[in-house]
């Protein structure tokens, strides 16, 4: 004996297309999958984000979804280590479409905290910003204000300025590569560099006193000269530094896995590269030789003899590259400074508080992460007028929209981490 | 304090507000100019009864130092051309000028904050926000105890001292007192 | 509730009275949307109970696989990265994992500075965490705000908007600094002296209106 079926059964949604569902559904007497679109909220996803009308077309570009599509919040707290970012992520399946990158969790109102600080304090506060470059984060105000002052730094502190600053490139670079191993899984490169960091941070805080946000720049000069201490250890970690480098690549650079998921991901041309503000060893591991350190010499880098490196590419194998090529450009530059040391004085003579004539001068230099900048006005006070950096990180994150649609979600953290952002610095 | 001194490897030149996207445009497609690389954008406050600036940095490889370029902006009508279609790196830059300054640029096609939270009602680089004195007075805080003096309860201060400080033969009453030369043994080093 | 709160003047000298908060107000506060604080939850006093035998045992599992949460906000996070790496080891101590999900740490380490945006993803967070669970203070920023004293978007001090266990300083830290930190929060585990409030969700309560019979 044959039954009919009592009640009408629609077939799995996945065989069917949308519009075909939507007319089985209206049919069976089901309330609408997805709720009519319209009014202020057309195309928000209405599970909430944001839970406000769109203002601007980009925004409504992002936020508005089409069938199968769907916002992931990769929020402020998530393992990988650049800090507090968030990335609303819109994907098909696992698929990225597009990425809308959401900052300020890390503002911290540094630039108006400058001006009514004296240009003294103004070096102590731009240290956080990018607290893994804080050298060069000192480096570029340092330059501007005496500049403002119409001073210039004795030449022995300028050579100690370029070995801490190269020093300090070696670190922030050697972090980068165990950064990203981190964010692809690998455990151990990090450990490498955290070695490698401590001892250099450990030289460093014998000759400023700071493991990490040295306040060591001087209007003038730098505040310490070397000392035994910081020349032992600076021996003892030029002698081990090579092959440290080596033990880390070796472990990296070969490597299956890391190789399938950087070559080719996130290629970046030179053009596009200069179009989105990209700079640093980002902009040359995609062919374009600008370094700052040799199109607009400052401190005493034209009496050192380097080259520009760059890599074709552009991917993010590439831009690991550069950084380790880089590392050891920074090695050679350190033996030729120690070599070419004068003796003097480390710091001019300046008042307290210094007051330099009314202008505006911009200082530039080549921080790890591309050009970092700062633009300062006086106005003849104790305090600058204002005071404006230039992050090098915050520029570059916007190569990140424009390179992930089409790649896996896992892929974001990877090629991020190979764009080497942070977040102080991002979010000032 | 628009005509003052500047560092000597920049050259530098004002424009009005509505002439940046052409000025812009030919320093970057004139063949013997160049300047394919935008360095900075800033925008500037110059007090509360007079303009802003927004002032875009430059680099080319046929000219030796940066060239930075002016444009003037009227403070009650704060609109200016954005060039995030000569430049795409412009964006976060005129993203953070809006922001911290409140300057609009018209064709931008992605103004919002960035920094701050979008429902946030002020821009704090503007020379009328002023930063408290009072570090309770911000609107990031609230009420700490500990961080008002007129709280603490020092009745047993000097018990606390004592502690810290032990009155033994060899010293007067007070921290300083006793010793020879004081706290210290070397007199130089004394705090005065 | 009229109950007599301490007041001052405020810093200005002007005579207008500032109230200082205690947690009563906030209790009141927190009853009208129906959360109170559990009676027995979260370890309140100096040993409120005479701890037995497995008692003690169980603090010392506590305190010696305490996992912290990755909660790295800014330059402390280095520093807290650098105490969990090889030189200066943390795994040793137990806290080696450094759990991604808040729903498996132990403590929520607060390294960087926390601004007004982050602080509500970062009480959330705090939120999430199963008691018993700790909080610690890491840098100055954390504690007091630091060297943004003045800024119009830094919290000055975590414990504005959360109960702080251990205030370590330092701008940032050092690694061993945060070890004494770390060693201090041992001790206050195996003592029972988490600042942690437990609280029950009665869900949404009644409005009382005018004429209400019930």
């Amino acid at each position: 004996m044959t039954r009919t079926d009592p009640e009408p059964r629609i077939p799995d949604p996945i065989e069917l297309d949308a519009a075909e569902e939507a007319r089985l559904r209206a049919a069976a007497g089901l309330v609408p999958a997805r709720p009519e679109s319209g009014g202020e909220y057309a195309g928000f996803d209405q599970v909430g984000i944001p839970d406000r009308p769109p203002q601007t077309d980009r925004e409504r570009e992002v936020y508005s979804l089409d069938e199968g599509e769907m916002l992931i919040n990769m929020g402020p707290q998530h393992p990988s280590t650049h800090g507090v970012m968030r990335l609303v992520v819109k994907v098909r399946g696992e698929i990225i479409v597009d990425i809308d990158p959401v900052l300020g969790y890390l503002h911290r109102g540094i630039e108006k905290l400058c001006e009514n600080a004296t240009y003294t304090t103004v070096l102590t506060y731009v240290d956080p910003m990018d607290y893994l470059s804080t050298m060069h984060n000192e480096h570029a105000p340092a330059i501007a204000f005496e500049k403002l002052y119409g001073i210039k730094a004795p030449p022995r502190a300028e050579y100690i300025r370029a070995l801490v600053v190269e020093l300090n490139r070696v670190f922030s670079h050697g972090l980068m590569m165990g950064f990203l191993a981190l964010d692809m899984g690998g455990l151990t490169p990090i450990l490498y560099s955290f070695i490698n960091r401590d001892e250099i941070v450990d030289m460093l805080s014998a000759i400023s006193g700071q493991r990490m946000l040295f306040n060591f720049f001087r209007v003038g000069g730098v505040n310490w000269d070397t000392n035994d201490e910081f020349l032992s250890r600076l021996g003892t970690w030029r002698s081990r530094v090579l092959k440290n480098i080596e033990m880390n690549e070796d472990m990296i650079t070969g490597n299956e896995i890391f190789r399938s998921r950087t070559i080719g991901m996130g290629t970046l041309t030179g053009d596009q590269a200069i179009s989105l503000g990209v700079t640093g060893p980002n902009l040359r591991a995609s062919g374009v030789p600008f370094d700052v350190r040799k199109a607009k010499p400052y401190s005493i880098y034209d009496e050192l003899e380097f080259d520009v490196i760059t890599h074709e590419g552009g991917d993010s194998y590439s831009r690991y590259l550069q950084r380790i090529a880089e590392i050891k450009q920074s090695i050679h530059l350190i033996d030729q400074i120690i070599d070419k040391m004068p003796h003097g004085p480390v710091q001019a003579q300046v008042p307290g508080i210094i007051r330099p004539r009314p202008g505006r001068a911009y200082g530039a230099v080549e921080s790890p992460r591309g050009l970092y900048s700062v633009y300062a006005i006086s106005d003849g006070g104790p305090t600058p007028y204002r005071f404006r950096m230039r992050d090098p990180s915050f520029i570059s994150l916007q190569a990140l929209p424009k390179l992930m649609p089409g790649r896996l979600v896992a892929d974001t953290m990877a090629v991020m981490a190979s764009l080497d952002p942070v977040m102080g610095g991002v979010d000032k | 304090m628009r005509n003052l001194w500047t560092d000597e490897d920049t050259v530098e030149f004002s424009i009005p507000g509505d002439r940046n996207v052409e000025v812009l445009g030919t320093l970057r497609d004139d063949p013997d100019l160049a300047f394919f690389m935008l360095a900075d954008a800033a925008a500037v406050d110059y007090g509360v009864d007079a303009h802003f600036e927004v002032v875009y940095h430059l680099f080319s490889w046929k000219h030796p130092g940066w060239l930075r370029v002016r444009a003037r902006v009227d403070r009650s009508e704060p609109r200016i051309r954005s060039i995030t279609d000569m430049w795409e790196g412009a964006m976060f830059h005129e993203r953070e000028m809006y922001d911290m300054m409140g300057i609009v640029f018209e064709g931008n096609r992605d103004l919002r904050r960035i920094y701050m939270s979008p429902d946030y009602r002020s821009f704090p680089l503007r020379k009328d926000f002023v930063l408290p004195d009072d570090a309770a007075d911000s609107p990031a805080a609230g009420v700490n105890p500990l961080e008002r003096p007129e709280t603490w309860d020092l009745s047993h201060f000097r018990e606390a001292v004592a502690v810290t400080f032990p009155p033994s033969d060899l010293r007067g009453d007070a921290p300083g007192e006793g010793v020879e030369g004081g706290d210290f043994a070397d007199s130089e080093s004394r705090p005065r | 509730m009229a109950v007599d709160r301490p007041t001052t003047t405020d810093a200005h000298g002007n005579g207008n009275p500032i109230v200082i908060p205690d947690q009563a107000a906030n209790d009141e506060l927190l009853r009208e949307f129906g959360m109170e604080e559990h009676p027995q939850g979260g370890f309140h006093g100096l040993l409120e109970v005479i701890p037995t035998k497995a008692d003690y045992i169980l603090d010392l599992i506590r305190a010696n696989s305490l996992w912290p949460l990755l909660s790295g906000l800014s330059c402390c996070a280095i520093e807290m990265m650098s105490t969990a790496t090889s030189v200066n080891d943390i795994d040793r101590f137990g806290m080696f994992p450094f759990r991604a999900s808040p729903r498996q740490a132990d403590v929520l380490i607060v390294a960087g500075t926390l601004t007004t945006k982050m602080a509500g993803p970062l009480v959330r967070l705090w939120e999430q965490m199963p008691e018993p669970k700790w909080c610690v203070a890491m840098g100055t920023c954390t504690t007091s705000g630091g060297r943004f004293k003045r800024s119009y978007s830094v919290v000055q001090g975590v414990d504005r908007v959360m109960p702080v266990d251990v205030y370590v300083p330092g701008c940032p830290p050092r690694p061993e600094g945060l070890i004494y930190g770390m060693m201090k929060l041992h001790e206050l585990v195996k003592q029972r002296r988490g600042e942690w409030r437990t609280y029950v969700d009665r869900g949404p309560q009644r409005t009382r209106w005018e004429g209400d019979v019930r």
